[in-house]
């Protein structure tokens, strides 16, 4: 059935994503919600929450609220903790109830903007979707926002697009993605802050590590001519450790399409027999193979490895309860957007 | 512009009196900040005992979510504590439905293929329901007699409005009502009881179902110690429900109307004094006369023990714990301890104690966790020597204390007993650390 999950909890939604592509940069941050998802969006899907102060508030939003749409009592609401918070910009992030109510965000955006006098972005998430697809929204509409100066190339700066615990599953990817780089990686979103995003003109390339952000690499494409590509240049050194003995068998990795994809590079340079990608997230189409799967429902991996006749599964252990006929080798390799656990607690 | 977080001392907002409550303490009237201080208490569906955990409070039954992906994300962190995972299921709604509705007619066949997934059939499907379908104004009830027909299974609707939090039925409020909703009618029994309000059992310590045994009552329920469905279902033949969470009024009352059910309400409170008086009037009004001297000593020794071990402290008193915090900061005033600062969510049911506080206390610093302000609350602004409360905690580290959250349930005298053993371990461990 469509939409029915058993054995599996349900992945990190887009609202999720937005919030923790910019949980880092310093704005004010309300999630248009009526408690719920900012809890879940706190307490769960950041782990950042538990060790860094970040403005992440919800509006509160009640069902009088909701019904009669009073839009002004809320912004009454963000320009009041405004005062407190002095934050360089505001965001207000989308969530099931203003998409069942229609709220106008462009509105909202304008009316926040002109009673706050710091920059809006609004960022329409649903709840329903996927965390990459409201990641990569937040990530095109901040530089879309803030990248407006053209400054000279600095030829060792590396801007690194599409960083988050989500997709790393540790806290400190910014600090090991940026290690992992030839000259100065600029972790947007996980180290690097708003200043860095303004000064993203001068970055000689951009580098996505994740779906999430090609539409931005696009966008300083088109907008400074700034190079860009897809790659992942780190892996945890307890699974490299496990790529060795893997020479001759088949490979199925399940993950974010662009770690997935770097991850069969590496295989594959291990004389891997063939490596099959599945994703239930967002693909990019040039790394696309035909062999590659885009899952859809809880049922599919196990369709997927029965059709590829995998010898190797590497994926988040959560897919385990959904493989239960595959009695190959499992190699475990944490998607906090799909399990909440991060890398440290292995 | 404010420069630090907000509060009112207790003197103050004794005279604006109780129609006069700051915005500042009220959570409608700000964003609210959901810091790791307040998860517990500040989503539905958050950590601690949230409705998707308390609606699986019925032994044996599942339950299936319906709802965005949103807002079951958080459900993966409740499958360690008591193995739940495995007793949830979701049918999750996309665009399409959360506008018309349209999932409405596919949950009797996800119903259907939950309890055909099962090894053994469930006792009951409860329905978590959210945001989406109290805007939609779905009829639940409805839809739940249908998959009862399609499934062959009680199922009962589990209500997570967060659109409804502070309104006459809240989140909290309706699970409890869902929970004991399948009890049918059963013979009663005289020296049967049930207590009402926890989805956890109190302590095993407790005095009450001592006193309760010593007055005759043989038999008596809780919804955490009813080892089947079966066991559930007895809790029907109960005399009376002892309630001992006022969230569990709406509760009672059904129970009252459906089952001929009356109930008595109790509060948990830690003024040893006051712990006494309560049980005379419950007494009194169940024709019973309770003899609670040992465990009314047992208390008073272990506050006293605490006095002369730590002297005259001072408290950070939070929310997060399983009591009321200004009824608790009254305790310790009396007791002759310090509360500098209490972290919690002013109201009709203890303003007396804020006005009581304003008199022993004048100067104690009153601030609402979920006000925005609280992010500019530098760690330890306030001094104390000890907290209690998991959000005290989190805005003293380094300071001792007790979280005060457990599970197991304190209340009466071994709450009393039991708070301030456990303070008295915690400032012992605190000093040698020191």
């Amino acid at each position: 059935m469509k939409g029915f999950l058993k054995r599996l909890s349900p992945f990190a939604p887009d609202n999720s994503g937005v919030v923790s592509a910019l949980f880092e940069l310093g704005g004010l941050i309300a999630i248009c919600d009526a408690g719920g998802c900012t809890g879940n969006v706190c307490g769960f899907d950041e782990p950042r929450w538990f060790t860094m102060r970040s403005a992440v508030f919800s509006t509160g939003m009640r069902d009088m609220d909701a019904i009669l749409g009073r839009d002004h009592l809320l912004v009454n609401k963000i320009v009041s903790a405004q005062a407190s918070v002095k934050a360089p910009f505001i965001v207000l992030v989308g969530t099931p109830v203003p998409a069942v109510i229609a709220t106008d965000f462009k509105a909202l955006r304008r009316m926040t903007e002109k009673r706050s006098g710091v920059p809006a972005l609004t960022i329409e998430s649903t709840g329903v979707n996927y965390y990459d697809k409201g990641a990569s929204k937040a990530y095109e509409m901040l530089f879309d926002t803030f990248a407006i100066d053209t400054l000279p190339v600095e030829q060792d700066a590396v801007g690194i697009i599409g960083a988050t615990p989500l997709d790393f599953s540790t806290c400190n990817a910014g600090k090991y993605l940026s290690g992992s780089v030839e000259g100065r990686g600029i972790v947007y979103g996980m180290g690097a802050g708003l200043d860095e995003v303004k000064r993203a003109s001068a970055n000689r390339m951009n580098l996505v590590v994740s779906p999430s952000g090609i539409a931005a690499a696009k966008l300083l494409e088109k907008r400074f001519g700034t190079p860009w590509k897809m790659d992942v240049p780190w892996f945890p050194e307890e699974l490299l450790a496990l790529l060795p003995p893997l020479a001759g068998k088949r490979v199925l990795i399940i993950h974010q399409h662009i770690a997935a994809c770097a991850l069969r590079e590496k295989l594959l340079a291990c004389h891997a027999a063939d490596v099959s990608v599945g994703t239930f997230f967002m693909t990019e189409k040039s790394l696309l193979q035909s062999q590659d799967f885009s899952f859809k429902e809880v049922d599919d991996p196990a369709i997927a490895v029965r059709e590829f006749n995998a010898d190797v599964v590497i994926a988040d252990r959560n897919f385990k309860k959904v493989l239960s006929g595959f009695n190959g080798e499992f190699i475990d390799f944490p998607h906090f957007a799909v399990s909440g656990r991060v890398l440290e607690e292995q | 512009m404010a420069e630090q977080y907000y509060f009112i001392t207790a003197a103050e907002l004794a005279q604006k009196g109780q129609t006069q409550i700051p915005d500042e303490l009220v959570g409608n009237k700000n964003l609210i900040y959901s810091s790791p201080a307040t998860l517990a208490f500040n989503s539905p569906g958050a950590q601690g005992f949230g409705v998707k955990r308390a609606g699986l409070a019925v032994p044996d039954s599942v339950m299936l979510l319906v709802a965005p992906r949103c807002c079951g994300r958080n459900t993966s962190a409740l499958a360690a504590p008591g193995n739940l995972g495995e007793r949830f299921f979701y049918l999750l709604l996309d665009d399409t439905d959360i506008v018309t509705g349209r999932h409405l007619v596919r949950i009797p066949d996800a119903v259907k293929e939950v309890c055909d997934s099962l090894p053994k059939p469930p006792s009951a499907v409860m329905i978590c329901i959210t945001c989406v379908d109290a805007l939609l104004g779905t009829d639940m009830e409805r839809v739940c007699r249908k998959c009862t027909e399609r499934a062959g299974v009680p199922v009962e609707p589990c209500y997570m409005y967060a659109l409804t939090r502070e309104g006459r039925l809240p989140p909290m409020v309706q699970v409890r009502k869902s929970v004991y909703s399948l009890l049918k009618p059963l013979p009663k029994r005289s020296d049967a009881v049930n207590i009402l309000g926890f989805f956890t059992a109190l302590r095993e310590d407790c005095e009450l179902r001592f006193l309760l045994r010593n007055a005759g009552v043989k038999v008596i329920r809780e919804l955490a110690g009813c080892a089947d469905f079966n066991a559930y279902l007895q809790m029907a033949e109960a005399n009376f429900n002892i309630v001992l969470n006022q969230e569990a009024r709406y509760a009672a009352a059904d129970l009252e109307k459906r089952l001929g059910i009356p109930s008595v309400e109790l509060t948990r409170l830690y003024q040893i004094d006051k712990v006494r008086r309560q049980y005379q009037l419950f007494g009194a009004a169940i024709g019973a006369e309770f003899d609670d001297a040992k465990y009314y000593d047992e208390a008073a020794l272990a506050i006293e023990t605490f006095r002369q071990n730590h002297g005259k402290i001072s408290f950070s008193v939070g929310e997060w714990l399983n009591g009321d915090p200004f009824e608790l900061a009254v305790a310790l005033l009396r007791y002759g301890f310090e509360v500098p600062e209490i972290f919690g969510t002013v109201g009709e049911s203890n303003f007396v104690w804020v006005k009581k506080i304003a008199q022993l206390s004048p100067d104690t610093r009153i601030s609402s966790n979920l006000s925005p302000t609280m992010m500019l609350y530098k760690d330890n602004e306030v001094h104390c020597d000890a907290f209690i409360g998991k959000d005290a905690a989190y805005y003293h580290p380094g300071v001792p204390g007790v979280n005060w959250n457990t599970e197991d349930q304190p209340f009466g005298y071994a709450g009393i007993k039991a708070l301030f053993t456990g303070l008295d371990e915690a400032l012992r461990a605190g000093k040698e650390k020191k």
